[in-house]
Parts: structure tokens; C-alpha cells; sequence
């Protein structure tokens, strides 16, 4: 067809008739694929830039001047055409072209074309993400973009996920990246009023969200300054087109499951095990003088762990009456369902999108769930010919039914330590096991999370508005302005209440609750010329330069009550003691002048410079401001000589860049000596030393290098990149110990040297094309990290294991490396690692945990990611997945020491490799002599470290779209239906419920806490229906 | 529009923007005060001193893990633990690790009050009246020698135990922090260079202070931890002196039912009752979770808002007379295990020190001073003021072992004396076991955390604990 169409005109060409005079030029312009009218395509007199544009029918009339040849069509979206003039219409059938629409590429400050691109960025387009049955857009795009890790703590909804862009950029500074919606800073600071994070970005309605485009090098990113060192992700939404207005209604439904399960023990197995911890504990009794002889003691722990049986078997001494898999009974089945309408349109002059959706998703866990409502409306007109202005408005409400942490008896997998021997509903009560009136103060072995059901809740509702108001207006040709005003609004409520019923958890008689009400506002103005032109024929040049203004602030109330007049009454109002009550304000300024300039030498040859000042009010006077500057260099070497003629060769192009990026730190007035008023005693006003000075505190500098190559084969339809990178991290900030006996535990300083490095590469390939299509994109990131220097110091996390150390990973794991159970007497041993003389390390073995020297355990953080997308079609029939893959990391159970004690800590419940214990003499086992209460193998050590090494099929998806001809007799313009699946396969020798998992309270207490597992639970399987109709 | 309008307007409505932000970048915190402003008056330096008693009242501290983790090293013939906090569990065990947090806890939370104190001590000039100065000054001392002489009971070797004035105690520091430098890396202390310090504190203290002073320390608060710390130093004249000071003032009063000492109406504040010399107190509106009773914590069962992780052994309880009215407070919870109702109120004040233990330390010390236990003789008077209260017949003569008996029924449980008194009893060639563990045993001694020890080159471990 098409070489008909070009030989078509080239014939009129050569017969055409040039006239001595000014003419005008009429015609149509349509799609190529179903003839549709396309409005609001350039159309360019060839060689001027004198042009005009078609309107709403695709009609477009040109003056033309004598002589004209040609006229150039441009359309974004389409592939350039070229017609010759032949007679006064000429008319154009523009060729769909999908590539062209990443051809420009979102920039700090800007846009630019793709191909003169010299940092490393990376896109994701809302193709690759639209409808995904999650919760958040860093879940959609997790596999999907290279260098970028993505992880979710733990499967409760709404809770913080973590993005790493090339590595954690810090240990103390702020290591998510910066966000940036249509150019206003997005907060994502975690407003939970509890210990575990929830995350602001799952307020966003991902189908909204047009791109993402990641900044990963300094190039890209240091016009960002002090808040780019963690990458920044720029997020561009939908724009109405001009045109006929289009109406697309989405909706899904489904079932949410947990991925996985974990076994523990049963019945006749739990009271086996417990029975032999009683036999294993009595010489110990003894010998410590508890117990006069064997005999006795024997005979005194064998009756104290049987009428133990009896109590949590409901007290009826046939404990095998119940056989209770308590795991099961923390889980519900837990419907998702998600509807999304959007309209979009406008003309030459306006264009708009207006987005809704409403998503309401059941938590797998008991007690959890997410809704959220969502609308945006997105216009921009052009006011007069120099001046356009526009507005872009997100208002979105999360109502979010949260759980206890999952260091919490009443989060619900903590369920699993209760035994098997108890029943669900106490028979004696009638009631669900622990539940007063019934058996309540020691039955069962701990509170029962299932009465937390309906008696306890966290309820989070958050208003969250993003907006702003923009104009540019061209001052001169080639010179703009820009100026925008935003604002990122969240209104937060959480409101909890426990009421009697959970008095065993919360040990407050008559319920407590507290109610929080957090706002924040963080408001951005940024106003800067932007310069696009040629110098010369062979030469552009593209400038920007400007500044910025931000300033975050926070306002919190709380207030607490206790002492409630019945459970009926849920609000503080009816407290009776207002045991706890606060209001408190900060606040954060960031003052910010920034410039950049792109300079294209024939396309081959591409310079870029950018630098950026940014004043912060987190630093003393004397180091307020910091000076982020960048360069990058690219080469396009297919389009030199020698390559040009080297036909499979579509594109070649080699790129570097080198500059430096700041970090500014988390807290506000951290420089600063502080006294807090917050040590009042019995009523008395009182104040204390809380935080030492440090009036050297300064920014934190990353410097960064990337050299990168992008690459084409075959007219691109093999393609891809390969980049190694470099990020040096000095200055960095370290809560230093400083000695407690000055009062104060640390303070911060600029001490640390860190790198992270690595490469990353991306191979897309079509590898089908015709009828017939399959495409597959594959990306693969290599990380190291390592900490170079502490200045002597070693920081221990809150976790167990985790550590910064010198010449390590951050968050290493770090401490007693289990050596195995001794044969002759069941003992958990341990290797002593201490120093010999020649300075190799002792690996005799003790059973004292204390003698055991710390040792380096594992690393916590993953060393390869990478992610391949399979895209097929077929007629109206598409099916895509990804497979996510994480390797090199460890995982540390926490948890270990209850659940896999070998029944030495308590009566906790037992995972099921816990059967292989030691029992006697010559024994040969990994799990040492069960002994009540005497902690044998229970020290944290590396005895509950795993591999934690995982490969998931993370999404997939089934869709047909039914033919056009079709519809077009009902009157629809598009229809399809799918199935979409998340989590759907993991393939992991992890023993735990989930490899993708830091457990919540430990990940937001220190950012090096690192893949932990603490009854974290699972990440959900989701698989819903849906289907889109467009109109 | 001409084009150099535009250009004018956009550099004014620019340079006008820029003015006014950049001016927004000295911002100040709301909730904090920055520290050169925050002692400036006799207010400000009362309200550091009230913040003194807050941290005294951490959890790890007054708040009651002084006392009860030095019985838990004690514990193995008292009661059960059924805990499964590990850093508890190794303390049953007699097997605390360097790391471990409640170590740290104690350690940290003594010297935030020490630097506290030292703050008051250094702006004492500006507390006002001379009066008020003294008053400010006895308190701020009080909390700092009761604080360095629990600190060098835990983390030093026992008085007793070798030879005090090189034995290694805890550092003694007695100047508010300001900044990081050489001066704040201090060495340890001895034990004997920790005791003087203590114990010149709680003598100004006692000096300075009034005879009443609210529910703060008063003068009889400095002399009663004094005579404790003179008994645990086998100093028994000085003892029985201090001991004497308290019970002679009239300020205290027995109760007159052992178990009024320790009221649980439900859970809110009680005041001090008569028999109270010093108590730290805790109330409902807890400024903030840090601060918390952990004798309910530990002992008292879920009933009462508690872990229930101890379980009374009976064997214990069978120790004690017949008759005897102290039984009263051992009762067995709605699940049938046996507690100890001392801590049985969450929002309890945890008695530091009350008046039946100074009638015990002066019987004790007339008794090794050689006086005379005999019907009549002081040291028999105390005892059997204490025996009476209990509903227990009058011993006609009185003995060292007599009111060693009668200090662990009266005093079970609240002061560590468990671990304390088996130091003190015990001479190196004569240990009194505690479990199975000779009293001067290292295991029976805290480690130096090893937070600490990275963080101060200058610090030297205990014996045990692998260096």
C-alpha cells in the first residue's frame, strides 16, 4: 500500500505544473490505518516554517508561496510524511508509527528528543502499566525498568514500598527518589501514626499517569541538586488530544490470595516436641539449683508442661480433641475490584482529560483494605498565540483499614504461634479462643489476633490534592518563560480503637484509642526561559534556566483516651481519661537556581552542561547553600560516515556523563542543639537535652559517572542499552555513636565514604512482527554497594543482624554464625570466629553464644535484579507477563527465635523443620535438644539466615479486543476483555512466607534494617476480570 | 503585547519572587528549644530538673529495671520465667550478652540523668533564691549519687569483691554535655572513686534539701539511699547513723497493713503512701512510652495489665511463717499461676525506698557492729516493729540471720536485694549462691555495652564477657 501511495504521488511530481504565483493549498489529512480524520496536524510549507494546522475534520487550508515543492505533515505519534504540491490538494494519509511517541523524552525542567539524549534515563509508558491489578505504580512497574529495585515489605495494603534507583544512595539521608508529578515535587514522606510506613504515592491512580521517566545519572538528574542522589522518577499525566472526545470506561474484579503458605506443627507434633523440651530442661533445673535432683525435676517440668496442654487445649485434657492450623485462620478470601472512567478531547486551542476511578481491594489478612477514589482533570489552552496556560488537578481519597505491626501479638500471622491443640471458638465460651468473658488472661498461649476482628482497628483516611497552574508564554521566537505554582496537599485521619474485649493486648481496661490528624502541605513554584534553536545549519542549541522555591510543612495533632463506657462507644469523646494528647509543627525551605544547556553539532556530536544551587534550611548559616553541577557527552556513530552505509545498523550512539549530586538529609533542625519540652513527671513541666549540635553539618555529595551505549539493529526492532555506573557517596551523614555517658547516644556527621556500582543493560526485541506479534523487552541490573569508610564506627540497625560496617555491604548481616547441633548432647553451637595470632579466624566451636565473635554473616541486599516482559498478539487476541528476579541477598527470621526455637522459648508454635530436633546421643541434626525456657540455638545468629534468592512471574495478561467493524455496528469505538494476574509463580528456596519482605517496623526504623522477616505476611496472588470500553 | 514588555515583566515578577524566598531559609524548630536558650532563668532551670526525674523514670532505670533485672540474676530459686524476651531470658540465665538492650537501656538512661543533673548543677546560680538553690541543687545531687551508686552495683564489681579502689567501676562524669570532644571519651572510674562520688552527692544532698519537698526527693530521701549505699559498703555506723536520721524525722510511718503499701484501685495514679521515703512516679498520661513501670511489666500477670512472664515459685511462698500477713500480697492470678501483687498497678509508683527497709538496716547494723540483738536492744525493737506489722509474734533475740530472713519477706521483689544482699554477705572465701552461681561470679555483674565500648576506645570490659 504504502509504495503504491509513493509512487502514486512521485507520478503526479513529475507531471506537475509550477505556477509563477502565491496559491492556496486545500486537503484532507486521515489516519493510513482506518482513514479517521486527524486534527491538529502541523502542516509545513517545505524548507520555511511558515505552516498551519488541520482542524477537527483533518481540513487544513495553506497559503503557499511560489515556488513551494513540498509540504512536511507532523503529527506526533505518526511518521513524518513529505508530499509533493501537484494542484491545489494534497491530501495525506499519515502512517501510525508507536516508537515516535517515546521519541520525546520528559527532562528535569523540559522535554527533549530522545535521540539527543546524553544521561541515563529510563521510560515507562502507560501502555506497560495500565490496569495492573495492584495497588500502586512502583508495583506496575516493578521488572520493568532496569537499575530500578522495587520491593514491597510485606503483603499488608497501603504500606511503604521502597524504590531503589542504582543502589541505597545513603545510610541516613533520604534514599527513596524524588518524585515529580508535571513538575511539582511529590511528598512521599510516610505520615503513619505508628511504626510501620504507609506510602503517599499509593494515593495516585496509576492509570492517570501517561510516563515515568527515571533519572538515573547525574546528567539527567542533577538538576535536581541535593535531592537527586537517590534517582529521580518524573511522572507525566494523560493530555487530552485534540480531537473527537474520547470516552474509555475500565473495570476489574477478582480475588486476592496469599502467594504462599508456611507448615507448622500439628497436633500430635507439637505436644511431642513441647513433651521433650520439659525432659531437656530438667538438668538444667538442676543445675542451676532450681530443681533438688533429676528425678524431681523430671517429674515437675513433665507436670508443668501438661497442665499447659491442658489450659490451651480449651482446659479439657484431650489435647488431641483439636487440630487447629491457626496459619490458615489468619487469612481471608479477599475480593479486588477496581473501575476507571476518563474522557478526553479538545480542539486547536484546548485540550483536556478528565480521569475517575474508584479501587476497592480486600486485604488477604484479616481486617486489612484499600480503597481509593481518584479524579484529575488536566487542561491546557492556547490563550493567544505566544501565551498557553493550563492546570493539572489530582484529588484523590484512601480509606485504608490497617493492622498492627508485625512485631504486634495482635497483627494477624502472629496467629501461628498459638497451638495446635487449641480450638478456633472456646467451647466453654462459645467464643472465638481468648475472648472475654471466656478463658482470657493466659488462654491461649498468647492473645488471639482473630479478636482483634471487629474489636481493633487502624483506620487511615487520607484527602490527598496534587496540583498547579502553569503558563509559558514565548517572549521572543525561540525563548520562552515558564512559570507554575503547585501544591501537594495530604489531609490525613488515622483512628484506632481496641476495645475491652483486646484487653490482653493492649492492658487497658475498658478500650483506648487515639485519633491523629496530620497536614501536609508542600507547595513548589518554579519559573524558568527555556531557549530551542539552530546555530546554523548543523548546530542547536537548547538552554534552560531558572529557579525554585519549596516549602514543606507539617502539622500533627493526636490525642488518646482510655476508659470507655462500652464498646459501643468508639470515639475519644466518651473517654473518660485523656491519658495522651499532642500538637506539633515543622517545617522545611528549599531555595533553588538552576540552568542547563543541550549543543547538538550535527546531530553526531551532543554536549550538555547543567548546574544547580540549592539553600536548604536543614544547615546552619555557614553551609546553607551547595552547588550540584554536571556535564555529558554523546556520540551518534551511526551517523558518521563509516557506519551509515552499514545497513543492519539503525542506531549507535555512546554517552557519558560525570557530576555531582547532593542529599540534604530526612530531618528538619538537624544541625542544631536541641532541648525538647517532652519530659514533663507527674505533671510537672519538665525539658531535656535531646539532640546535639553539630555546626559543621553540611550537604552530602554523591559524585556520579555513567558511560553508557544505546544501540539499534534493523531499523531498531532490536535495540537496547548497556551502562556501567559509578556513585561515590562522601560527606555522608552517620548518626555516629558518640559515649552515652555524655548523655546523648549520637550525633550527625558528615563522616562516611560509600560507592555503589554497577551496569545495567536493556535488550528490547520484536521478535515477530505482521499479523503475528511478539515482542520481548528484558532488563538486567548488577549493584554493589560497599561502605569505604565509617571513620572507625560500626552501626548496629534495630534488627538483629543488620549493620554498616567498613568494606561492607550496608545493612550487612553481621554476628554469631551458628555452627550446628554437637552430637554427644544436643547443644547449639557456635563458632567462636575470634581472632588467632596469624590473624586467620578461630572456627572452633562453643555452646556459649557469648563467646562467639561477630562475623560477617551476608549480604542484605540483593546483586542482580532484572525483569523480561513477553508481549504476544495475535488478530484481536494479546497476552503479556514478567518475571521479576532478585539474587544475591539473604533474608534474616526474626521470628526464628520463637517459631523455630525447637520449642526452647515458650510454647510458641513450631515451624515444621523443628521435628528434626537433636534427641539423642549421636544424633546428627541441624536443630538442637529442645529445652524449655533455656534459649538453646535461640540467639540471634545465622542459624534463621537464608538465601534469599527469587524468581516470580509478576504479572500476566490475557486480553481480546474485539474487531472495529464489529462495534462500530453497536456503536462502540474499542472493547476489550482480559484476565490479569499478579504474583501468580515464585520460585524461591526461601522457607518463609515470602522473599520479598522486610518486616514493617524494622524497615522504618533505620533505612539499613534490611530483609528482615518478622511474621511479615505475603504478598497477595491476585488475579481479576475486566474489560475496557472505549466510545 | 510588545516583546520587551514581556521581557520586563517576566526579569521584575522573577527578581520580586527570588527576594522573597530566599528569605525564607532560616526557619526555627517549634517543639525544641536551641541550647543556648534554653537555661536561662530559675523556671528554666526547675523544668531541668523535673526532666531529670523524667529520665530517672525510664523504664530501664527507676522505672524498675535497676531493681528487676539485678533479681533476675537471682531468680532461679524464686520464681519461673516464662518470658520470651530474649534480653530478660538471658538475664534468668545468668548468660547476658554484650548486645544485650536492656543493659543498654540501664547504662543510657543513667547517664541521660547524670547529664540532666549536670545541666541543673551548671546553671544552679540561676535558680533563684538561695533557698530555692539549695533545694534545686539537693535534688539534682540526690538523683546523681542515687544514679552513679545503682549504676557501679550493676555494671562494677561488689564492694565486698576484691579490692574496691582498683576494681573497675562505671565513668564519672560530672559536667553537662555540649558538644563532642576529647573530654567526652572518660575512663572508668573504680569502684571505690564511684561510691565517694555517690556518696558525696547524696551527703550535700541530704545537707541542702528540706524535710518535705512533695513527692520529690527530700532530705530523708538523700539519707535513706545513703544508708543503703552504707550497708551495701559494710560502712554499718554510718549506716545505722542515716538509717536513724530517716526513722527519727516523723516523716514516715508505717502502714498499717503490709498490703497498703501497694494499692491497685484500677489503673491510675497513686500518691506516695505514708510509709514511701522516695518513689518514682507514674501516671496515666505517660509523656510518652519510654516511660513505663516495668515491675508491672514482668510481674504482674495479664490480670493487671502485665506480660505475667514471672510465676511465683510455692516453694518461696512456703518459706515464710506461718501467720505471717506479708503472704497476703502472693496470690494466684484467674489463670492459677502464682504472682507477686506489688506491681499489680500499671500506672503504679515504683518505691524506690521506703521506711521498713531503714528499721532492717539499722537492726542489721547494730547487730555487726557488735551491739547487742537481745529483748529491749535497739536491733530487736526494729525487727520486731517490722515482725509486728506483719502480724508475726516478737522475736526475743535477734540475729544477723533473723533479719536477713526478714528483709526477704519484707522487701521481696522491689530492690534487687536478692542479687545485692548475696553480694554483700558473701567474702571471697565464703560466696553465697545465687542459683547455682557463687555471688562473685562475673556472670552476676552487667557487661559494658558494646555500643558503648565501640563508641569510647577508653573503656575496658568486665571479666566474661570475651575480651
Amino acid at each position: 500500500m504504502k509504495k503504491k501511495l509513493l509512487s502514486f504521488f512521485l507520478l503526479f511530481f513529475c507531471f506537475s505544473v509550477v505556477f509563477g504565483q502565491n496559491k492556496v493549498i486545500t486537503g484532507k489529512v486521515t489516519d493510513q490505518k482506518d482513514g479517521s480524520p486527524l486534527p491538529g496536524v502541523s502542516v509545513i510549507v517545505k524548507g520555511s516554517t511558515a505552516g498551519t494546522q488541520t482542524n477537527l475534520d483533518g481540513v487544513y487550508s495553506l497559503s503557499v508561496p511560489d515556488g513551494t515543492k513540498a509540504l512536511v505533515f507532523r503529527y506526533i505519534g505518526y511518521k513524518e510524511a513529505d508530499l509533493p504540491i501537484n494542484g491545489s490538494i494534497v491530501n495525506a494519509q499519515l502512517e501510525y508509527d508507536p516508537k515516535q511517541l517515546s521519541e520525546v523524552v520528559v527532562v528535569g525542567y523540559g522535554t527533549q528528543k530522545r535521540s539527543s539524549i546524553t544521561g541515563a534515563i529510563t521510560s515507562v509508558s502507560s501502555k506497560d502499566i495500565e490496569n495492573t491489578p495492584v495497588t500502586t505504580f512502583e508495583q506496575a512497574i516493578q521488572g520493568k525498568t532496569a537499575g530500578v529495585n522495587i520491593q514491597a515489605g510485606n503483603g499488608k495494603l497501603g504500606q511503604d514500598i521502597t524504590i531503589r534507583v542504582r543502589g541505597i544512595a545513603s545510610i541516613n539521608g533520604q534514599i527513596q527518589p524524588l518524585i515529580v508529578m508535571d513538575g511539582i515535587v511529590i511528598s512521599d514522606d510516610n505520615l503513619s501514626g505508628t511504626s510501620a510506613a504507609t506510602n503517599p504515592l499509593a494515593d495516585i491512580n496509576f492509570n492517570d499517569i501517561e510516563s515515568i521517566e527515571v533519572l538515573k545519572d547525574a546528567s539527567a538528574s542533577a538538576i535536581y541538586g541535593s535531592r537527586a542522589s537517590a534517582g529521580v522518577l518524573l511522572i507525566t499525566t494523560k493530555k487530552g488530544k485534540a480531537g473527537t472526545a474520547q470516552i474509555e470506561f475500565g473495570a476489574q474484579y477478582g480475588y486476592d490470595n496469599p502467594s504462599r503458605h508456611r507448615k507448622f506443627l500439628n497436633t500430635t507434633q507439637w505436644l511431642q516436641i513441647e513433651e521433650r523440651a520439659a525432659v531437656g530442661a530438667a538438668p538444667l533445673d538442676v543445675a542451676n539449683g532450681s530443681e533438688p535432683d533429676l528425678a524431681t525435676a523430671l517429674a515437675d517440668d513433665k507436670a508443668f508442661v501438661e497442665s499447659r496442654f491442658t489450659r490451651y487445649a480449651a482446659g479439657s485434657t484431650n489435647w488431641t480433641a483439636y487440630n487447629t492450623d491457626w496459619e490458615k485462620e489468619a487469612f481471608q478470601k479477599a475480593p479486588h475490584q477496581q473501575y476507571d472512567l476518563d474522557f478526553s478531547g479538545g480542539n486547536d486551542k484546548t485540550t483536556y482529560y478528565f480521569g475517575g476511578q474508584a479501587l476497592n481491594q480486600t486485604g488477604i489478612l484479616k481486617g486489612n483494605s484499600f480503597q481509593r477514589y481518584s479524579g484529575r482533570v488536566n487542561v491546557v489552552s492556547q490563550i493567544s498565540k505566544t501565551f498557553a496556560a493550563g492546570a493539572n488537578l489530582n484529588f484523590a481519597h484512601v480509606y485504608n483499614e490497617r493492622l498492627s505491626n508485625d512485631d504486634a501479638f495482635s497483627t494477624p500471622l502472629q496467629i501461628v504461634a498459638l497451638s495446635p491443640v487449641t480450638p478456633v471458638i472456646d467451647p466453654r465460651s462459645g467464643l472465638i479462643s481468648g475472648t472475654p468473658p471466656g478463658a482470657s488472661s493466659n488462654y491461649p498461649v498468647y492473645y488471639d489476633p482473630l479478636i482483634s476482628v471487629g474489636n481493633e482497628y487502624i483506620h487511615t483516611g487520607t484527602y490527598h490534592t496534587i496540583g498547579n497552574i502553569f503558563a509559558n508564554w514565548e517572549l521572543i521566537k525561540h525563548l520562552t518563560f515558564h512559570s507554575d505554582f503547585g501544591i501537594d496537599q495530604t489531609n490525613q485521619n488515622e483512628d484506632s480503637y481496641a476495645n475491652s474485649l483486646t484487653y490482653r493486648n493492649t492492658g487497658t481496661l475498658n478500650g483506648s484509642g487515639f485519633n491523629d490528624e496530620t497536614i501536609q502541605v508542600h507547595f513548589t513554584t518554579n519559573h524558568y526561559l527555556t531557549y530551542k534553536g539552530n546555530l546554523g545549519t548543523n548546530s542547536t542549541l537548547d538552554g534552560t534556566a531558572g529557579f525554585s522555591f519549596e516549602n514543606n510543612h507539617f502539622t500533627t495533632n493526636s490525642v488518646s483516651g482510655q476508659q470507655f463506657p462500652s464498646d459501643a462507644y468508639k470515639t475519644i469523646a466518651s473517654a473518660a481519661l485523656i491519658n495522651a494528647g499532642s500538637s506539633t509543627q515543622s517545617a522545611g525551605t528549599l531555595v533553588s537556581y538552576f540552568g542547563r544547556a543541550n549543543y547538538a553539532f550535527k546531530n553526531k556530536y551532543l554536549v550538555s552542561a547543567s548546574v544547580r544551587a540549592d539553600g536548604s534550611s536543614n544547615f546552619g548559616i555557614n553551609n546553607q547553600y551547595g552547588y550540584f553541577p554536571a556535564g555529558s557527552v554523546g556520540w551518534v556513530l551511526s551517523q558518521e560516515d563509516f557506519l551509515k552505509n552499514f545497513q543492519p545498523l539503525s542506531n549507535l550512539k555512546l554517552r557519558a556523563s560525570y557530576g555531582l549530586t547532593g542529599e540534604a538529609g530526612t530531618a528538619y533542625y538537624q544541625a542544631l542543639g536541641l532541648f525538647s519540652g517532652t519530659a514533663g513527671y507527674n505533671g510537672a513541666p519538665g525539658q531535656r537535652y535531646s539532640q546535639i549540635a553539630n555546626p559543621n553539618l553540611k550537604w552530602e555529595k554523591t559524585l556520579q559517572t555513567d558511560i553508557g551505549l544505546d544501540w539499534g539493529f534493523f531499523n531498531n526492532r532490536l535495540s537496547g542499552s548497556l551502562d556501567y555506573y559509578n556513585k561515590d557517596v562522601s560527606g555522608m551523614f552517620l548518626f555516629v555513636n558518640i559515649p552515652e555517658t555524655s548523655g546523648i547516644s549520637t550525633q550527625l556527621q558528615n563522616l562516611g565514604k560509600m560507592y555503589n556500582r554497577g551496569f545495567e543493560a536493556l535488550i528490547t526485541s520484536e521478535n515477530f512482527v505482521g499479523k503475528f506479534r511478539w515482542s520481548t523487552s528484558f532488563n538486567v541490573a548488577y549493584n554493589k554497594n560497599l561502605v569505604t569508610d565509617l571513620n572507625g564506627q560500626q552501626i548496629q540497625g534495630t534488627s538483629d543482624l543488620n549493620w554498616v560496617i567498613k568494606g561492607q555491604e550496608i545493612g550487612v548481616f553481621y554476628g554469631r554464625q551458628y555452627a550446628g547441633v554437637d552430637p554427644a548432647n544436643g547443644d547449639a553451637l557456635y563458632y567462636l570466629n575470634t581472632k588467632n595470632a596469624d590473624g586467620s579466624l578461630n572456627k572452633a566451636t562453643t555452646n556459649d553464644p557469648n563467646a562467639a565473635a561477630n562475623t560477617v554473616l551476608g549480604n542484605a541486599q540483593p546483586d542482580w535484579t532484572g525483569g523480561i516482559t513477553n508481549t504476544f498478539s495475535y488478530k484481536g487476541f494479546d497476552l503479556s507477563f514478567t518475571f521479576y528476579g532478585s539474587f544475591g541477598n539473604m533474608i534474616y527470621n526474626g521470628g526464628g527465635q520463637y517459631m523455630s526455637a525447637n520449642a526452647s522459648n515458650g510454647f510458641d508454635n513450631q515451624t515444621i523443620d523443628q521435628l528434626k530436633y537433636w534427641d539423642k546421643p549421636g544424633d546428627i541434626t541441624n536443630i538442637p535438644e529442645p529445652r524449655l525456657f533455656y534459649a538453646n540455638g535461640t540467639s540471634a545468629s545465622s542459624r534463621y539466615l537464608e538465601s534469599g534468592n527469587y524468581v516470580r512471574l509478576k504479572q500476566a495478561t490475557i486480553g481480546y479486543t474485539f474487531p472495529k467493524a464489529m462495534l462500530a455496528k453497536v456503536g462502540i469505538d474499542k472493547l476489550r476483555i482480559f484476565v490479569n494476574g499478579s504474583n501468580l509463580w515464585l520460585i524461591t528456596k526461601y522457607s518463609g512466607w515470602d522473599p520479598e519482605v522486610n518486616a514493617d517496623f524494622l524497615a522504618s526504623s533505620a533505612p539499613y534494617n534490611l530483609g528482615n522477616d518478622f511474621y511479615s505476611a505475603p504478598q497477595p496472588r491476585t488475579i481479576t476480570f475486566g474489560i475496557n470500553v472505549g466510545l | 503585547m510588545k516583546k520587551l514588555n514581556r521581557i520586563y515583566i517576566t526579569a521584575l515578577s522573577t527578581v520580586l519572587l527570588l527576594s522573597a524566598c530566599s528569605k525564607q531559609l532560616d526557619l526555627k524548630p517549634y517543639q525544641s528549644l536551641d541550647q543556648t536558650s534554653a537555661i536561662v532563668t530559675a523556671q528554666d532551670v526547675q523544668v531541668t530538673l523535673v526532666g531529670a526525674y523524667n529520665r530517672a523514670s525510664l523504664g530501664d532505670l527507676y522505672g524498675g529495671g535497676v531493681y528487676i533485672y539485678a533479681d533476675m540474676l537471682a531468680s532461679q530459686t524464686l520464681f519461673d520465667w516464662q518470658g520470651t524476651f530474649q534480653t530478660q531470658t538471658d538475664m534468668v540465665n545468668q548468660a547476658i550478652t554484650i548486645d544485650n538492650s536492656s543493659v543498654n537501656g540501664t547504662w543510657y538512661a543513667g547517664y541521660q540523668v547524670i547529664n540532666a543533673v549536670n545541666n541543673v548543677l551548671a546553671n544552679i546560680s540561676k535558680a533563684g533564691t538561695s533557698t530555692n538553690q539549695d533545694r534545686t541543687q539537693g535534688e539534682a545531687e540526690f538523683l546523681r549519687g542515687m544514679t552513679y551508686f545503682d549504676l557501679v552495683r550493676l555494671f562494677g564489681r561488689d564492694w565486698n569483691d576484691g579490692t574496691p579502689s582498683a576494681n573497675l567501676g562505671v565513668p564519672i562524669i560530672l559536667t553537662p554535655t555540649t558538644s563532642i570532644t576529647a573530654a567526652s571519651f572518660v575512663a572508668r572510674s573504680s569502684v571505690s572513686a564511684v561510691y565517694a562520688q555517690a556518696i558525696a552527692d547524696l551527703k550535700d544532698a541530704e545537707a541542702k534539701l528540706p524535710a518535705s519537698n512533695g513527692f520529690y526527693a527530700n532530705k530523708y530521701s538523700a539519707a535513706a539511699i545513703l544508708a543503703r549505699l552504707y550497708l551495701q559498703k559494710g560502712d554499718y555506723a554510718d549506716a545505722a547513723a542515716e538509717a536513724t536520721t530517716v526513722i527519727n524525722s516523723g516523716a514516715f510511718s508505717l502502714n498499717a497493713n503490709y498490703v497498703d503499701e501497694f494499692p491497685n484501685p484500677g489503673q491510675v495514679h497513686v500518691d506516695n503512701t505514708a510509709e514511701d521515703v522516695f518513689a518514682i512516679q507514674f501516671t496515666p498520661q505517660s509523656v510518652n512510652n519510654v516511660n513505663f513501670n516495668t515491675m508491672n511489666v514482668f510481674y504482674a500477670s495479664s490480670d493487671n495489665a502485665g506480660r505475667g512472664d514471672i510465676i511465683i515459685k510455692d516453694s518461696f511462698v512456703a518459706g515464710f511463717e506461718t501467720g505471717d500477713a506479708r503472704i497476703g500480697i502472693y496470690n494466684v492470678d484467674s489463670g492459677g499461676s502464682l504472682r507477686v501483687d506489688k506491681f499489680d498497678n500499671v500506672d503504679g509508683n515504683v518505691h524506690v525506698i521506703r521506711l521498713a527497709e531503714l528499721y532492717l538496716i539499722r537492726a542489721e547494723a547494730d547487730l555487726r557492729l557488735g551491739q547487742s540483738g537481745a529483748a529491749g536492744s535497739e536491733a530487736a525493737s526494729d525487727v520486731n516493729t517490722i515482725r509486728a506489722r506483719a502480724q508475726l509474734a516478737p522475736l526475743a533475740v535477734v540475729t544477723i540471720a533473723d533479719v536477713l530472713t526478714e528483709r526477704v519477706h519484707e522487701l521481696a521483689f522491689e530492690g534487687g536485694f536478692f542479687l545485692y544482699d548475696a553480694k554483700r554477705t558473701s567474702t571471697a572465701n565464703s560466696q553465697v549462691n545465687v542459683g547455682a552461681t557463687p555471688a562473685f561470679s562475673p556472670k552476676l555483674v552487667f557487661p559494658i555495652p558494646q555500643v558503648e565500648l565501640n563508641a569510647n576506645p577508653k573503656l575496658v570490659q568486665n571479666p566474661g564477657y570475651g575480651q
